[in-house]
C-alpha cells in the first residue's frame, strides 16, 4: 500500500516532554524548542493550573499528546470515555498527533501504570489491529503507537516486536513512535541486534522519534528516563535518522529532571550527531548501583503527575 | 463508528491476567506465581515460570517478573506520597510506605490517570483505624492522620478540579447599601472549588507547621479540638482559611443554597445570645475579607431578590 511519508505528518524538529517544573521557565522565556509533548493523562480531566498553563504553551508551540494508559493490548474493553476525552482535548489544544504505547497496562478493570509487554501471537495481533481499528475511528485520526521497552518475553510468542509493528502498521495505517532508547534497552533485555530492529521496521511509517537515557543494571536495563543519551542510542538514532529521512525528534526525561537549559542542550547534541560531529560533553553510561533484582532496583518509566501548588 | 464487538482473545486474557496476580502478589512474584489467583489461569507455580516468560541471557523468567513486581508498589507508593506529602513526613516514609502499600491491595487503581490515585486513601485509613474500646491512643492518633489525609486529599481536589478563576467574583461593592429586608433574601452563589471541611483536629495549621518545619519531629502534635478550614481557589493556587464555628455555619448554608437570611440563622444558632449583636459587626467583617479574597462568592448565579 502507498502510504505518505510519515502519514503526512509535518517534521517538527527537536521536542521535550513537557514536565511540570519547568512550566514557569517556559512562560517566562519562551525558549526556542520546536515543539513540546505532553503526557496526556495529566491534561485531560484537568481544570486547574496544569490546563492553564498548557493553553499558553499551546499559543506559542506545536504540541504533541503522548498517552500512557490507552492500553491497546489489555483484552478488557476499550474506555469509550477516555478516548472521547482524548480526542477534545487533542481538538482543543490542535494536537499534532496522538500517540500512546504498543502495550497493556491492567486488565480486570485494574491499571497498574505500567506500560506491559504482549506475547507476540497471531492471536495478539488481531486483537490490537481491531481495537486500532476502532481507537482510530473514535478519534478520526490515525493514531501513533510506541514501541515499549520491555523486561520479559513470552514463550508463546511466535514473532519479532518489528515483525508484529510491520503487520500492525501495515493493517490499520497507524503510524509509528519509534523509541530509539527503548530498542536499545529491549535489545539488551531480550538479547536481539537493535540495528536489526530498526532495519526491519517500516520507516515511512515513523512518524516521531524518542530518546531518553536509561539505566544499566548490568544484567539489564531499565527505562529511567533520568540521565543523558547513551551513545550507542546517538548511533542507533543517526541510523533510524537515516533510514527515515529524518522525523521529529523529542528527548523524554521523567526523574531528577534537570534545569531547562541543560534538557534542552540534551536534545540539542542530536544535530550535532546528524551531523556527524560528535556529541560534545559526557557520553557516560552510568552504572546503576542497585539491589540485586529481586530486592528492587530502580523503576522503569517513571510515573510523572502534576504537583499541586498550595499557599 | 463501528459497534461491533472485538473478537476476544483468550490467551491472550489468559497471560495477562496471570502476570498482573504474578507482579502485584504483596509477596512477590514467586508467592505470586504460587497463588490461587495465578495458578487457576496457568498451573506453572514457582518452579515452572519459564513455560510461560522466557529467560535472557542474564536473568531468569523470576528475576525478569520482579523487574515489573518492585516497579509496580514502588512508582505507584511514591505516587501516593507526594498527594500526601504533610501525612508522609508526620509518618515517616517507611510507616508511610507500609500505609500505602496495604491500601494499594485494598483499592487497586482502576482509573485511567494518577489523579484518583489517592481518592480512597481516607476510606482506607478509616477501615484500619484501631478499635477505640481497645486501644484509645492509636484511635486517637489515627483520627489525627485521617483528619489531616481529609485535608490533604481536599487541597489536591481543588487545585486541578473546576476553579473560578474564568468566572468573576463577587465584590463588597455589590452587596453595599442593599436594605436589610432585601439582603436576608440574597443567595450568594459559592463557586466549585469551595470545600468546607468541619474537622476533629486543627490539622490545617498543623499543616503549616510541618510545612515549614525542618524537622517534623519538632512539631508538636495537637490536641483533640473540632476545627473548620475552607479551602479554594485563586489564579490556580490553593488557598487554606480557618474558619470559626458561626462562619463556617454560615457557609455551609451559603453553598446549599440557601438564603442569608437562613444562613445567619444558623450562624446565630451556634453564638451565646450575649454576643449575638457583636456578631452582625462580625457578618459584615466577614464578608468583607471573603470578598477581598475572591475565594468564596461567584458574581455569577448570586440571586439578589
Amino acid at each position: 500500500m502507498k502510504v505518505s511519508k510519515r502519514l503526512g505528518h509535518p517534521n517538527l524538529g527537536l521536542g521535550l516532554g513537557l514536565r511540570t517544573p519547568h512550566f514557569e521557565y517556559i512562560l517566562e522565556h519562551r525558549p526556542p524548542v520546536d515543539w513540546f509533548e505532553i503526557i496526556s493523562e495529566n491534561f485531560i480531566d484537568s481544570q486547574g493550573r496544569p490546563r492553564h498553563v498548557l493553553d499558553q504553551i499551546a499559543e506559542h508551540y506545536p504540541l504533541v499528546m503522548h498517552g500512557v494508559s490507552l492500553s491497546i493490548g489489555s483484552t478488557d474493553v476499550l474506555n469509550f470515555d477516555y478516548l472521547k476525552k482524548l480526542k477534545t482535548l487533542a481538538q482543543e489544544i490542535d494536537a499534532k498527533w496522538v500517540s500512546d504505547h504498543l502495550c497493556w497496562t491492567g486488565v480486570a478493570g485494574q491499571n497498574s501504570h505500567d506500560l506491559l509487554p504482549i506475547p507476540l501471537t497471531e492471536e495478539s495481533l488481531a486483537h490490537v489491529i481491531a481495537r486500532i481499528d476502532v481507537v482510530q475511528d473514535v478519534m478520526e485520526r490515525a493514531f501513533v503507537f510506541e514501541n515499549p521497552s520491555s523486561y520479559v518475553g513470552f514463550t508463546g510468542s511466535t514473532m519479532s516486536e518489528w515483525e508484529f509493528l510491520s503487520r500492525m502498521t501495515e493493517a490499520t495505517g497507524c503510524g509509528l513512535l519509534l523509541d530509539v532508547n527503548n530498542v536499545y534497552v529491549s535489545a539488551r533485555n531480550h538479547d536481539f541486534d537493535p540495528e536489526e530492529y530498526i532495519r526491519a521496521i517500516p520507516h515511512d511509517r515513523v512518524v516521531q522519534f524518542h530518546l531518553a537515557g536509561h539505566t544499566d543494571c548490568t544484567t539489564h536495563l531499565i527505562d529511567t528516563h533520568d540521565h543523558p543519551v547513551i551513545a550507542e542510542v546517538w548511533a542507533l538514532y543517526r541510523l533510524a535518522h537515516e533510514l527515515t529521512g529524518g522525523v521529529s525528534t523529542l528527548l523524554e526525561w521523567d526523574a531528577n529532571i534537570p534545569p531547562f537549559e541543560e534538557l534542552h542542550a540534551e536534545v540539542l547534541k542530536s544535530k550535532k550527531y546528524l551531523q556527524g560531529e560528535g556529541v560534545q560533553g559526557p557520553v557516560v553510561e552510568e552504572a546503576c548501583e542497585c539491589a540485586p533484582v529481586e530486592e528492587g532496583c530502580v523503576s522503569p518509566h517513571p510515573l510523572h503527575h502534576s504537583v499541586v501548588e498550595v499557599e | 463508528m463501528k459497534s461491533e464487538p472485538i473478537e476476544t482473545a483468550p490467551e491472550l486474557d489468559r497471560v495477562q491476567r496471570w502476570m498482573q496476580a504474578v507482579i502485584t502478589h504483596p509477596d512477590g512474584v514467586l508467592s505470586g506465581a504460587d497463588g490461587e489467583a495465578a495458578r487457576e489461569l496457568i498451573d506453572a507455580g514457582r518452579g515452572n515460570l519459564e513455560s510461560v516468560v522466557t529467560r535472557s541471557r542474564a536473568l531468569r523468567a523470576a528475576d525478569r517478573l520482579a523487574i515489573y513486581a518492585n516497579a509496580y508498589y514502588a512508582r505507584l507508593i511514591e505516587c501516593i506520597g507526594d498527594v500526601f506529602p504533610v501525612l508522609k513526613r508526620v509518618l515517616g516514609d517507611d510507616v508511610f510506605d507500609s500505609f500505602a502499600f496495604d491500601y494499594l491491595q485494598a483499592y487497586p487503581s482502576k482509573r485511567y490517570t494518577l489523579n484518583y490515585l489517592g481518592d480512597s486513601f481516607v476510606d482506607f485509613l478509616r477501615e484500619t483505624r484501631p478499635d477505640p474500646e481497645e486501644e484509645k491512643d492509636e484511635a486517637d492518633w489515627a483520627d489525627l492522620l485521617i483528619n489531616l489525609a481529609i485535608l490533604e486529599w481536599s487541597i489536591y481536589e481543588v487545585f486541578d478540579g473546576p476553579g473560578n478563576e474564568k468566572t468573576a467574583m463577587l465584590e463588597e461593592r455589590d452587596v453595599v447599601g442593599v436594605e436589610a429586608s432585601a439582603w436576608v433574601q440574597i443567595r450568594l452563589q459559592t463557586p466549585p472549588c469551595l470545600k468546607l471541611l468541619e474537622l476533629a483536629y486543627p490539622v490545617n495549621p498543623f499543616y503549616t507547621t510541618v510545612r515549614a518545619s525542618q524537622d517534623e519531629l519538632e512539631v508538636g502534635y495537637p490536641d483533640t479540638v473540632t476545627s473548620y478550614v475552607a479551602i479554594s481557589r485563586r489564579d490556580y493556587i490553593v488557598r487554606r482559611y480557618d474558619l470559626s464555628r458561626p462562619q463556617y455555619e454560615l457557609l455551609k448554608v451559603l453553598q446549599a443554597g440557601g438564603t442569608m437570611g437562613e444562613a445567619l440563622e444558623a450562624c446565630m444558632d451556634v453564638v451565646p445570645d450575649d454576643e449575638l449583636d457583636q456578631l452582625l459587626v462580625d457578618v459584615q467583617q466577614w464578608f468583607s475579607n471573603w470578598t477581598a479574597e475572591r475565594c468564596f462568592f461567584q458574581a455569577v448565579g448570586t440571586k439578589k431578590p
